[in-house]
């Protein structure tokens, strides 16, 4: 594994070696595979019968005509159907093993701003979720910090690696904050009925309160990036991230769900000039020709989900993407869950019956996410160059019924085995039970 | 605060302001001296004649020019040629309306609340704050007799200085009934009247009158802690009673040779009430609520009167044909201030905030007996000014009027002593200047007991309606009549025969049929089968490629309940979910759009016995008693594992996997001695009294009988083996284990059992019992004869049980038929209905859905869902009345717009994740 260090080493020493984590990485295994005969969806412009050949981790041709190499280890795909590996663009996936045990939970570490905190440095490689999430065709995600309003970094990995490293792809793929939310809290009940309840003011002053304090951590990274190209600013972490964001090097996942949390989120990454992609939305629907002319973009979050109050339609949730799309709102899934991660495809699927054209459903799990990360050059569609992510099912793969037969993951061949699937053949192969009594 | 007028022959007004805190202070004087008191009064008689006046009796008439003659707190005489003694204060009424003095019909008065009493930092429980954990004071049962005050009465101990009786007189109000507030059974209400006595008691026309009861109590930790809870406690106290009243009387005939029964405080006073039958005041402010209220009371053995009941304009029907009364409280509803601007206040609320105040007219319309109370208004004055709200909303002056005189009396069994202006009764009257429920008019003067009380000008009834309670005013007066409702619940459409045309059927019983009709008559599958003809006036559905299927069964979910645990004890089996069924729940309509018919509702998972179950049929709009599917068996939900054993505060039993089994274990041994005793009894063996009724041992004892059936919620295999065999040992049947999630371990062991298991798809990893759990678990458990379902324990995942039961075919390979049998005939045999439903056979209920593609993928979406032939959903007709609906919120917002913001109601989900079975 080749790491480029590309700046300030010593200064900022322990971040540096994170931060060098190879953006343009040369995978250890120098395999060369053809997938040859399936039909390639290359959510590219083009669906075609022919062979996509993996080299050294990147996608080198795909094509009806291309022909597998000398040498190359040929996957025969014929009669199946090969799609770019499903991008989960926002999972806990590594930083929890059980969801009520809080000694296996990684991804909520204390505090309101944490912003050079790295979800990579917390990932449990060996975790039983990652076989079970690729084996139903995940084969990337943005694996998400939790908590307070800076929550961290999350770090972009492939779902296969027998370390971290070898999982990485960028550590410190984007900045998530979750941003200060106008919605009250807190309920009561006081005597003979009546309500004691947070009054709206309070509320609001808290609101203004975050808000601040989140403008303040802007402001210091424009003032400590200034500071430090004039040599005058020592080494601090948090600043040092901070300036990545204020400097639009790297995008900030912009968590806000209420329809009024999503325009003050959009208004006020719109004053900070940052890259954002907005994550959650779940009322986004109510405001989507307004989001479009704001050129908004969104990771949705489950849609198998509720209505969020008694009088919403009953498919709100379901019908969120269709009518964000007719808007020309881009989106992409997400299932900000970890066991989960494997039903991506089924929350994206949910929406089609209710708006949301099969096409989009497909870039929304495969495509859309990365090209919102900017990270479109390098993912989201089988083309050459690109990180060899790729799936081979025997069918659509929004469907439930489809297999995913084989997978590839930073160009490597990886198994669909996991615990599941292994205990499912132990317990088959139990011996029919003499039954006591 | 007014006081009663000792030197009459100076009126108030002669007397100006400051003349009257001079005699006010001097008189005053003494006590603050702590001296022995001394009169304070002059012993003359007490004989005031009342002349001129237009009297409005409260009997039904008016009579004008008469003399009320009253002769030491008794009305007298009233008539033309009244003979007024020598002596008696003259009172001219010429110009002035008389009226019987006003009845409060529920209070606290007299016993202000003690704010010091609750700990200011409480932890919150389930009602709100609780008080503070004492295991001392936790209640472990009913016989702990939580929060039971049944012995207390309201006449005793009464706060002469509350500044509400003064304040109240000066409103009218000669006469409250009041009670004391904490507890389950907060006591025995008493009937006061407010006048000026020496002591306290001497306010006390009648005790008791009433036993008061509510739902939620603060003033101790543990059971019942849920709605649930409640109620089998409220029923458990009254049998108990029962029985307390059979021991007693057959100790006491002959005591010789027999141990001597438990005396019990709480028991006693209500053995009196059952014997002298006078009633309970039962809270309920909703038609859901009242309807409980009734069917408790019916258990309990008592005559119910309803309080609260702002919302009872829904049920004027059910209230009249039980001939229950009621107290309507008229602290109606207005929106909060301080909300939030941009929040919208959910059309429940909305139509709180309107429909409320013409609750009394609605009642009065439909004949149901009704008294007004205070409820919760602090300033007295709002009182009559509320009722004039629901007199512009169509009441009649005259009713309104009952509700604050006869109407109170006659419910407290006074009605020969007050109510009315009438010879006999007592001298508690009100003199106005006009009509009572006409703006504009003050009350001058009342007599309460026969002493004349003259109202200071500044605190009389002049305001209107809520008057500086910012809401409500303005809007009150222009809202003459409430924003019409659109109906939200309900079919839409009841045809009696509908005919599905050429669709693909899957019938869950015989394969499918393409091409195929599904004819349903008066509720059931009448004909399904290829070329149907459609009778006469048959609604007819074009199929044409569309998919029939029947009704999705969710056999664990935990929708339309109002509680779901009774988490306090670890056997809790007293209580049910049809106790706290809320047909309301939106969840309810959502799962009807995602094909559910028939949703079986259980008790949570927090003690390893919980409570009995509830089968419900999804008739959206329907009360919970019709929602219930008829003859189903109230089965008890069973729990083991991590929900069971984790940690409480106390405390509780059990902590481990082996006491959990050990619970159950000694329960289903009392429960054996219980069922003994009472088939002796039952097999005609009356030796001794009848045996008392345990509630908590009955459902157990039906278990041991064959009766009913354990539904145990599971997720490893060994306590589900361990489980099975502790059945066996009492002939007892798991009829499923609910999750299982470990099932396919020891799918012999269940098959062998008997024991279906009601499993998810694909959850796992939530917690630790669930880290062995795969998708793969229904198909192998069916490979090996389990019958298996899929369930939901979800709102959500309900929605799209169809999906879930798709997994188990890509996950273990099972066929397109066995994958849709887990969520329509599996579920149906484990509930025991599927002689009923769950398939699309002649002769079964018309319990049907209708896809737009195969419902086993996920492209596919419902489009009708039938209950009993009955339309309860459609995609297209849905969207119609969800623009009706938003017409109307839209109409009531801009009524209540300047004021809304409601937190409460408000949304506050923010993108939950699929609901993880974890305290349910």
């Amino acid at each position: 594994m080749k790491r480029t260090s590309s700046m300030i080493r010593g200064a900022v020493g322990a971040l540096g070696v994170l931060l060098a984590i190879l953006l343009l990485a040369t995978v250890a295994q120098a395999q060369t595979y053809a997938i040859t005969g399936g039909t390639i969806h290359t959510l590219a412009g083009r669906t075609f019968v022919g062979t996509v050949v993996v080299r050294d981790g990147r996608i080198v041709e795909a094509g009806p005509d291309v022909q597998a190499p000398a040498g190359a280890e040929v996957v025969d795909a014929t009669g199946k159907h090969v799609y770019p590996g499903m991008f989960d663009a926002g999972s806990e996936i590594g930083l929890t093993e059980v969801g009520a045990v809080d000694v296996t939970n990684d991804s909520q570490e204390q505090g309101d701003f944490k912003p050079h905190l790295q979800t990579a440095t917390a990932i449990h490689p060996a975790t039983e979720h990652i076989p079970v999430a690729r084996a139903n065709g995940i084969t990337h995600t943005m694996a998400l910090p939790q908590g307070g309003i800076i929550a961290g970094q999350a770090s972009l990995i492939g779902l296969d690696g027998w370390t971290v490293e070898e999982m990485d792809i960028d550590p410190g793929a984007a900045m998530v904050i979750n941003f200060p939310s106008l919605r009250a809290r807190g309920r009561g009940y006081g005597g003979f009925g009546g309500a004691s309840q947070r009054s709206f003011a309070d509320t609001e002053r808290r609101y203004q309160e975050q808000v601040a304090s989140l403008d303040e951590w802007m402001e210091g990274g424009r003032m400590y990036a200034k500071a430090r190209a004039a040599g005058e600013a020592g080494p601090n972490l948090e600043m040092e991230a901070m300036a990545k964001v204020v400097d639009r090097e790297m995008p900030v996942l912009l968590a806000a769900n209420g329809e009024r949390d999503i325009r003050h989120a959009v208004e006020w990454a719109e004053k900070q000039n940052i890259r954002y992609v907005i994550t959650g939305g779940s009322e986004a629907w109510k405001i989507a020709d307004w989001l479009a002319e704001h050129h908004v973009q969104i990771i949705l979050g489950a849609s198998q989900t509720m209505p969020a109050g008694p009088d919403e339609e009953y498919d709100e949730a379901y019908a969120n993407a269709g009518k964000l799309y007719a808007a020309g709102v881009k989106i992409a899934f997400a299932t900000f869950n970890s066991s989960d991660v494997r039903t991506l495809p089924y929350e994206a699927a949910m929406t089609v019956p209710y708006g949301l054209p099969r096409e989009a459903a497909l870039e929304g799990v495969m495509k859309n996410a990365a090209e919102m990360l900017g990270l479109g050059d390098r993912m989201g569609t089988i083309e050459p160059g690109k990180i060899a992510n790729l799936i081979v099912t025997d069918g659509d793969p929004l469907e439930i019924q489809t297999q995913v037969l084989d997978l590839f993951i930073l160009g490597r061949q990886v198994s669909t085995d996991n615990k599941h699937k292994a205990l499912y053949e132990k317990y088959r192969a139990r011996p029919k039970e003499k039954v006591i009594s | 605060m007014s006081h009663r007028l000792l030197m009459p022959w100076i009126t108030p007004r002669g007397l100006g302001r400051v003349g009257w805190t001079l005699v006010l202070a001097l008189l005053a004087a003494p006590a603050a001296a702590h001296a022995q008191p001394r009169p304070t009064r002059p012993d003359a008689p007490r004989h005031f004649a009342i002349t001129g006046a237009r009297i409005v009796t409260g009997a039904g008439q008016v009579i004008t020019d008469v003399t009320v003659f009253l002769d030491n707190g008794v009305i007298t005489a009233v008539g033309r040629n009244v003979r007024v003694p020598e002596g008696a204060w003259i009172v001219d009424a010429t110009g002035k309306t008389v009226y019987p003095g006003l009845i409060d019909a529920l209070t606290d008065l007299g016993h202000p609340p003690a704010r010091s009493a609750r700990p200011a930092a409480s932890p919150m429980g389930p009602f709100g704050p609780q008080a503070q954990i004492d295991p001392s004071n936790y209640s472990w049962g009913p016989e702990d007799r939580p929060g039971t005050h049944s012995a207390t009465t309201a006449a005793d101990g009464i706060d002469k200085a509350d500044a509400r009786i003064g304040q109240w007189r000066n409103a009218g109000f000669t006469t409250v009934v009041s009670t004391l507030d904490d507890g389950l059974v907060t006591g025995q209400a008493a009937i006061l009247d407010l006048g000026d006595y020496e002591r306290g008691r001497g306010m006390v026309v009648a005790t008791p009158v009433a036993m008061r009861l509510k739902l939620q109590d603060r003033t101790y930790m543990g059971y019942p802690q849920s709605l649930m809870g409640s109620f089998a406690y409220l029923k458990q106290l009254y049998l108990d009673a029962q029985y307390y009243d059979r021991a007693w009387k057959a100790y006491e005939a002959d005591p010789k040779g027999k141990e001597r029964p438990e005396w019990d405080g709480t028991l006693e006073p209500i053995r009196d009430q059952l014997g002298s039958q006078y009633p309970v005041l039962f809270p309920a402010a909703d038609r859901k609520e009242i309807l409980r209220a009734i069917a408790t009371a019916k258990v309990m053995g008592v005559k119910p009167i309803v309080y609260g009941a702002q919302s009872a304009y829904q049920a004027a029907d059910v209230l009249k044909e039980a001939a229950t009364p009621v107290v309507v409280s008229l602290d109606w509803p207005t929106p909060p201030r301080n909300g939030d601007p941009e929040a919208t206040p959910a059309l429940e609320t909305l139509r709180f905030w309107d429909r409320a105040p013409t609750t009394p007219a609605e009642l009065q319309k439909a004949g149901v007996v009704f008294a007004f109370s205070s409820g919760g208004i602090t300033s007295a004055s709002d009182i009559l000014g509320n009722a004039r709200k629901a007199v512009a909303l169509g009441l009649s002056k005259d009713a309104a009027l009952q509700a604050f005189t006869m109407t109170p009396a006659r419910m407290m069994g006074v009605s020969d002593r007050l109510g009315s202006v009438e010879v006999g009764k007592i001298a508690n009257l009100v003199v106005a200047t006009g009509d009572l429920f006409d703006e504009g008019t003050r009350i001058e003067t009342v007599f309460v007991d026969g002493d004349r009380f003259d109202v200071p000008e500044e605190t009389a009834a002049t305001r209107g309606p809520r008057g500086q309670r910012g809401a409500g005013a303005d809007s009150a007066k222009a809202a003459t009549t409430p924003v019409e409702m659109t109906a939200n619940t309900g079919p839409y459409r009841s045809d009696a025969v509908t005919l599905i045309r050429n669709a693909t059927v899957m019938t869950a019983s015989h394969g499918d049929l393409t091409n195929a009709d599904v004819l349903m008559r008066n509720g059931k599958i009448a004909a399904v089968g290829a070329d149907l003809q459609a009778p006469n006036g048959a609604h007819v559905v074009d199929g044409t490629g569309k998919y029939v299927t029947p009704g999705i069964i969710d056999s664990h979910s935990h929708i339309a309940a109002d509680a779901i645990n009774e988490g306090s004890v670890n056997v809790s089996s007293m209580v049910t979910i049809r106790d706290v069924i809320n047909p309301g729940d939106p969840s309810v309509y959502r799962a009807l759009a995602g094909g559910v018919t028939i949703a079986n509702v259980y008790h949570g998972s927090a003690n390893p016995i919980g409570g009995g179950n509830a089968v419900l049929k999804l008739r959206w709009g329907s009360d919970a008693f019709d929602m219930l599917m008829a003859g189903t068996q109230e089965d008890i939900k069973f729990a083991l594992g991590e929900n069971v054993k984790r940690d409480r505060n106390p405390d509780r039993y059990p902590a481990t996997r082996m006491g959990a089994q050990d619970v159950i274990r000694q329960a289903f041994l009392q429960a054996d001695a219980y069922r003994q005793v009472w088939d002796a009894w039952n097999a005609g063996d009356h030796k001794g009294v009848e045996p008392r009724r345990d509630l908590t041992l009955e459902p157990l004892a039906d278990i041991l009988r064959g009766k009913r059936w354990m539904h145990v919620h599971a997720y490893r295999a060994d306590e589900m083996l361990q489980v099975m065999r502790l059945s066996e040992e009492f002939n007892a049947h798991v009829r499923s284990f609910e999750h299982g999630l470990e099932g396919y371990k020891i799918a012999d062991e269940l098959a062998a059992h008997g024991a279906g298991v009601s499993t998810f798809s694909d959850w796992w990893a939530y917690k630790v019992e669930a880290y062995d759990a795969i998708p793969y678990n229904a198909a192998l458990m069916e490979e090996r004869g389990v019958l298996v379902s899929i369930n939901s324990d979800s709102e959500e995942e309900m929605r799209h049980l169809n999906q879930e039961a798709a997994k188990a075919m890509k996950w273990g390979g099972m066929s397109e038929d066995n994958a849709l049998n887990l969520v329509t005939i599996n579920p149906a045999k484990q509930l025991g209905i599927d002689d009923r439903t769950g398939s699309l056979d002649v002769g079964k209920d018309a319990d049907v859905v209708v896809w737009d593609g195969n419902p086993l993928s996920m492209f596919s979406k419902p489009l009708q869902t039938y209950v009993d032939g009955v339309l309860y959903f459609d995609r297209d007709l849905d969207r119609e009345r969800q623009a009706a609906l938003e017409k109307e919120k839209a109409a009531l917002l801009e009524r209540y717009g300047g004021q809304r913001g409601d937190s409460r109601a408000a949304p506050d989900r923010v993108a939950p994740r699929a609901g993880k079975e974890v305290i349910r």
